[in-house]
Order: C-alpha cells, then structure tokens, then sequence
C-alpha cells in the first residue's frame, strides 16, 4: 500500500495543491493582496474572465499586464465599448504601433477574431469585451490561449453564475476609492473574496481640495491671530 | 523554316471539360452555333449516340433528348486559346495565334536550344496534353501550308521537303483558304487537291485569278516571308472561367477558384513572383459584373494561404442573381527577394502579424481592423484616428478618456464631479465651434465618466474611464 502511494507521488503528472511552482513567471498586478491572493499575480497563458461596469477602472488593474513589454507581439483590443483613445494608451504606457483594434458585427464574430488572434503567435494580450461566453467557446479560447502562450482578457457586464473551463475569473466592484476583487475562480489556488485595494485611475482634485482645506485652515489661524 | 500549326478543333468543349469531372463529361455534350444553326463540337459520348457535326438542334434533340448543350462563343474560344499560347510561351518563342482556334509555332529557331525535333515536339505536345486541349496537327515550311495540312487532319509530322510536299500534293483544295468562288472554277477544270494547283505555272493562274489567290499560292509553297503578328503574354495574370452551370451560391465557387489560383500559383512560381492582390470578377447573366478584390498583408503565391483568405471573403458575398463566369486578375508583382529577408529578429511574428490582420481583414471587412494612432489636434474628437498623421508627441491633456463615445448623450445618472473643469474650444476653422467644460464625473457605481457641459449649461457624457 505504502510502495504504490509512493509511486503515485512521485508520478510528475499529478498535482498538488502543495506543490506550488514557484518558477512559473507570473505578472504581478501590483497590489500586494490581490497577487497574494492570486498566487504571485496573473499567468501568462490562459482566459481571464472579468465581469464588472465598464468605467470602474478595470483596465487600469491590469496595467502591468498590458504594458509588459513584448517587442513584436500584438495587444489586441476586440469589441471596445467604444473607441479607444490612443493619448489614453500612450499614456498607459503601451506601444501604438503594436497595437490593433478590431470591431466585428456580431458577438461570434468577435469570438472569431479572438481565437484567430490566439492562435496566430502574434499576440501578447487580447481584450474581448464579450458577454455572450459559453463553456464550448471559453474552452476553444483556453485552448488557444494556452497553446500559442498569450493572454486573453475578457470583460463582461453580466456577472452570471456559470462557472467556465478558464483560468481565472475575477469580479469587481468599487467601493468609494478602492476596488473590491472577487477571486471567484481561480486554476491552482482557492476563491477569494472581498479583497480592497486602492486603484487611482483618473486624475482627481484631491490635490487642489487638500490644498484649499490647508489654506483655509492657515488663513483661520491666522485670522485668529488677528 | 519549319512552322508548325495546331488546329484545336474543340476548345469550348475542352474548357468545359477542365471544370467539371470525368463523370459529367461521360454524359453526351455538344457545343451547339446558334449562328449556323448547327453542331460544331461533340464529345465521344455525343458522337456515340449518333450525332454529327453539321446537325441542328432538332436533330440533335431527337437523337439524344438529354444531351448537354454548350452555346459557342467566339470570345470565349479566343480566350481559351490566349491562355494556352500563355502556357507555351515559356517553351516556344515564336507562337502565333490564327483566328480562335489555331496555334501556329514556329519550330527551326527552336532547334538549338532542344537538340532535336522529337524533343521539341514532345515538350510542345505534352503542354498540349496537360491543357487537355485536344488538337490536329501538321508541320510544314509555313504557317498557311501547315495550317492547310492540319485542317486536313494529317497528324504528322514531315520536316524536310519531299516529306511536306508529299503530304502538301494530296490535301483537298476545301481545306484552302480560296474562296468559294476560286475553289468552283478550279474544280470546273477538274482540279480539286493542292499537289495539281501548285503544278500549273503561276504566270498562267495569274491572268486567271486575283492577286490574293496568287498570294496565298506562293504562301502556300513557301516562298515568302510570313508577315505575322507573333504572341506577346500580358503583363498581367488573368484567367476566366466560363461556369459550366449558373452557380447561385458562392459555397459552390469554390471549386473554380481554385482552379484560377492554382493557375495563378503556377504562373507565380515559373516567375518567381509574389502577389498581394487578387480582383475576382463575377458575371451574371445579366447586369454589372460583381468586382471584388481579396488583399494579403504579405506577397505570397501559395494555393493554400490564397485559399483560405478569399474563402473568408467569399463568405460574406452574396450573389444578386446566378453567376455565369468567374475572372480571376493580378497585376500587382513582386519578386521573391532571398537577400532581404531577415534571419533574426522576430520575423516569424512579423508575418504572423500580416497573416492575421490579412485574415481578420478578409472576413471581417477592411474597415473592421485597425491601429489607433494618435491624432494631431486639442479636441477628443480628433485625438485617435485610423492612420498615423503625425511622428511628434503631441502634449495632450491628461483627461483623456480610455473610450470616447460616437456623439455624446445627455448625462441622466447622479454623479459627483472629481476633477476640472478643463475648457476646450473648438477651432473657429472647424465647421462645429463650440465651448466645452469638461469634468470626470463618478456615478453612484464608481463608474467615472467624461462629462461636459456646453455653453446651453446642458450636461452630456462623451468618454469612460476605464
């Protein structure tokens, strides 16, 4: 009995939730509890799902993943909920020219065009805005994803219980300043949720109003004086 | 000099034959002149049921009631023929096209770079054969001489003189080039083959006939130079498939595309040539032709990579009525450059890159794809476009919104201002001058918008923040 479990353990195919790798190059997304919770951050390969509000920040979360520099590989963004500002992804940090937009008439084109980006090797990252994802077309996307080593982001609005053959499914919320993330799937680790993090992704006038209340609050001590 | 002619007696049956299987063409065809009024073409199973050349359709009807009828078109044979001589030119140099349906080909000057005349011959007959052009053929000291023998049917070949005169002397004057007229008086004295016309004296048919008779006759012994225009391929691919039924959906097109790339394809690989652009015309019986043009990001020859990238196209097309012919026309070249193409860097990613946009152009549309860049101008309106304007780094405002929507919508959510307001202004050479300020507005969601409030104090929303 002892002889055939050791067997077993020594079989390489079998993995165990103990035995994390610790040399599988993951991006980190920055926020300490989030790629805690993650496990060291995204992986390269794989489909995230992330359903959220579009205007939430969403992709200013993965900014290190965007931004990762691939010389020669696409960042394809497929289906934007409207058209995507090139001073924005200047500013973002991510390279024009290495960068495609593509806009498709039905949610099955855009599926497509997807898994054709996936499996041309050209792509580093492709974002989908998709809400029409079942488990046959994310499994296709897994696979593809997986096999051609590039990542596939994609945002949905209608958070639905299904649960999808993906690597990772997150879901967000803002709360105030910070974004709370629900790890609700994740391959190699367990769910986590209600994780807080801070994500500034506008400019605000928090500088100008600290700055005004400050001044307010000198010129008072010094009316008081007066 | 030694010419010689093929006489390619069935081209719109042979055309036919290319495009459609061994089991269609079993059934009987004919290709039918509605001109004379009569057959002029007819297949082995057309002949076997009993029809002959020179019968009319009513007698064709009654002979065999489900025969397949091709109607004779003198353009279409013309350009059969054209894209045969295209096919020979690379074998043959001087290559003449007579009329629609021969080919005259001069052998002598050939002789040096082939060895022999067998070696020739076989080399030109095999292109014959791989056309699947059926043919008569002779060989004589000129064109009209050849073409006189292979209109008579002698399929041989005789290259010095006593062979040609041999054959030349028994051919019947009804196979000539004489008129009707030329052809009566002769037989009226009893002369009816061509080895008793070139034994009369000349000076003594020259009081008796015109000058063109005379010309001919000397042609004939090949006495004079032949004043011919020779062949000169086109610049351009071109290929044409006349459709042997009317194809209503484009899923049944497929098989005669292919036929033309493959065509193209080995038209591309004997010249060492690449092409980024195909023109697909199609024919209907009736009205404009349907043009439609299928780009590759990257020159390429290949069947297989044309292949996939006009079935991507041809998905999306719809045909307004049932096509009758399909062209197929490529003028862009370029050639296959070894010297600069690139060991290292990521070149395989690179022609990746052009595969894919080429793919995702043809299926999705030319405007679906495309690479923002930045726009040369202070209003959002204008700051992404589809090409790039402009190299320098222009300094933008950091307000700029990840998505900016099509035209703005009024602002109807509850939402709080964090930052502005950043007043812009049109310029006043712009048609639609306006006043804005704007602000990021966030809703009760968190969702943080771009906000502007025009000089009507009305609020809209025109980009998301992302």
């Amino acid at each position: 009995m002892k002889t055939s479990l050791t067997a077993l353990y020594d079989n390489p195919n079998i993995w165990r939730a103990s035995q994390r790798t610790s040399c599988e190059q993951k991006y980190a997304l920055g926020h300490q509890p989030l790629d805690h919770a993650l496990n060291g951050g995204i992986a390269p390969s794989g489909v995230v799902r992330i359903s959220s509000h579009t205007g939430i920040g969403e992709l200013s979360l993965f900014k290190a993943v965007l931004t990762e520099p691939q010389k020669h590989k696409l960042r394809v963004f497929i289906n934007c909920p409207a058209i995507i500002q090139a001073p924005w992804l200047n500013a973002f940090g991510i390279d024009l020219k290495q960068t495609l937009a593509i806009n498709t008439q039905s949610d099955d084109d855009a599926l497509w065009a997807a898994e054709q980006c996936l499996k041309s090797t050209a792509c580093h990252c492709v974002v989908l805005w998709n809400n029409k994802l079942t488990a046959k077309t994310a499994r296709r996307l897994q696979v593809a994803s997986t096999h051609n080593d590039a990542l596939c982001l994609i945002f949905c609005d209608n958070p639905r219980d299904t649960s999808l053959p993906i690597s990772l499914d997150l879901s967000l919320h803002r709360h105030e300043k910070n974004v709370t993330v629900d790890v609700l799937k994740q391959r190699h680790g367990w769910p986590v949720k209600g994780i807080s993090i801070s994500l500034p992704w506008t400019p605000d006038n928090t500088a100008i109003q600290s700055a005004m209340c400050k001044s307010t609050s000198q010129q008072q001590a010094f009316n008081s004086v007066i | 000099m030694i010419w010689a002619y093929f006489y390619c007696y069935q081209l719109t049956l042979d055309a036919h034959a290319q495009c459609c299987d061994a089991q269609e063409y079993a059934e009987p065809i004919i290709t039918y002149s509605d001109k004379d009024n009569c057959v002029i073409q007819l297949n082995q199973a057309a002949t076997n049921a009993g029809i002959e050349r020179g019968h009319g359709l009513a007698q064709t009807a009654a002979l065999c009631p489900h025969v397949n009828i091709l109607t004779f078109d003198a353009d279409a044979e013309k350009r059969t023929l054209t894209a045969l001589a295209h096919r020979l030119y690379p074998l043959a140099s001087d290559i003449m096209l007579d009329s629609i349906n021969g080919i005259a080909i001069r052998l002598d000057n050939l002789l040096q770079y082939y060895g022999s005349y067998d070696i020739l011959w076989n080399v030109l007959t095999q292109e014959f054969n791989h056309a699947g052009i059926h043919y008569h053929y002779a060989t004589a000291w000129g064109i009209e001489a050849a073409k006189l023998l292979a209109h008579q049917g002698i399929n041989r070949c005789g290259y010095t003189q006593q062979d040609i005169a041999r054959l030349l002397s028994t051919c019947l004057l009804k196979h000539s080039e004489l008129d009707n007229k030329t052809l009566s008086t002769l037989s009226k004295v009893g002369i009816h083959n061509v080895g008793q016309l070139l034994r009369l004296p000349v000076h003594e048919l020259g009081r008796r006939f015109s000058n063109s008779v005379i010309q001919y006759l000397t042609a004939l012994r090949g006495e004079t130079f032949p004043q011919v225009t020779l062949f000169r391929p086109s610049e351009h691919f071109e290929s044409f498939i006349l459709l042997p039924y009317e194809v209503e959906n484009t899923a049944y097109l497929t098989r005669y595309i292919t036929q033309c790339i493959t065509a193209l394809e080995h038209y591309l690989r004997a010249r060492n040539l690449l092409t980024s652009l195909l023109t697909f015309t199609i024919s209907y019986r009736e009205g404009q032709p349907l043009v439609f043009s299928v780009s590759a990001a990257t020159p390429q020859s290949s069947l297989s990579s044309w292949l996939s990238l006009v079935n991507l196209k041809i998905e999306n097309i719809t045909l307004l009525a049932p096509a009758t012919s399909i062209a197929l026309h490529c003028e862009q070249f370029e050639l296959i450059e070894e010297g600069t193409t690139d060991f290292f860097s990521n070149r395989f990613t690179t022609i990746a890159q052009k595969q894919l946009i080429g793919r995702l152009k043809a299926k999705l549309g030319d405007t679906s794809t495309y690479t923002p860049a930045l726009g040369d101008s202070h209003i959002f309106e204008q700051q992404t476009c589809t090409n790039v304007v402009t190299e320098k780094v222009v300094q933008y405002t950091a307000v700029s919104p990840t998505f900016l929507l099509d035209t703005p919508t009024p602002l109807t959510a509850s939402t709080k201002i964090c930052f502005g307001p950043v007043r812009l202004e049109s310029g006043w050479w712009e048609q639609r001058n306006y006043k804005r300020d704007y602000f990021i507005a966030q809703t009760e969601v968190g969702v943080r918008l771009l906000v502007f409030k025009d000089e009507n104090q009305s609020w809209w929303v025109q980009g998301v923040y992302s």
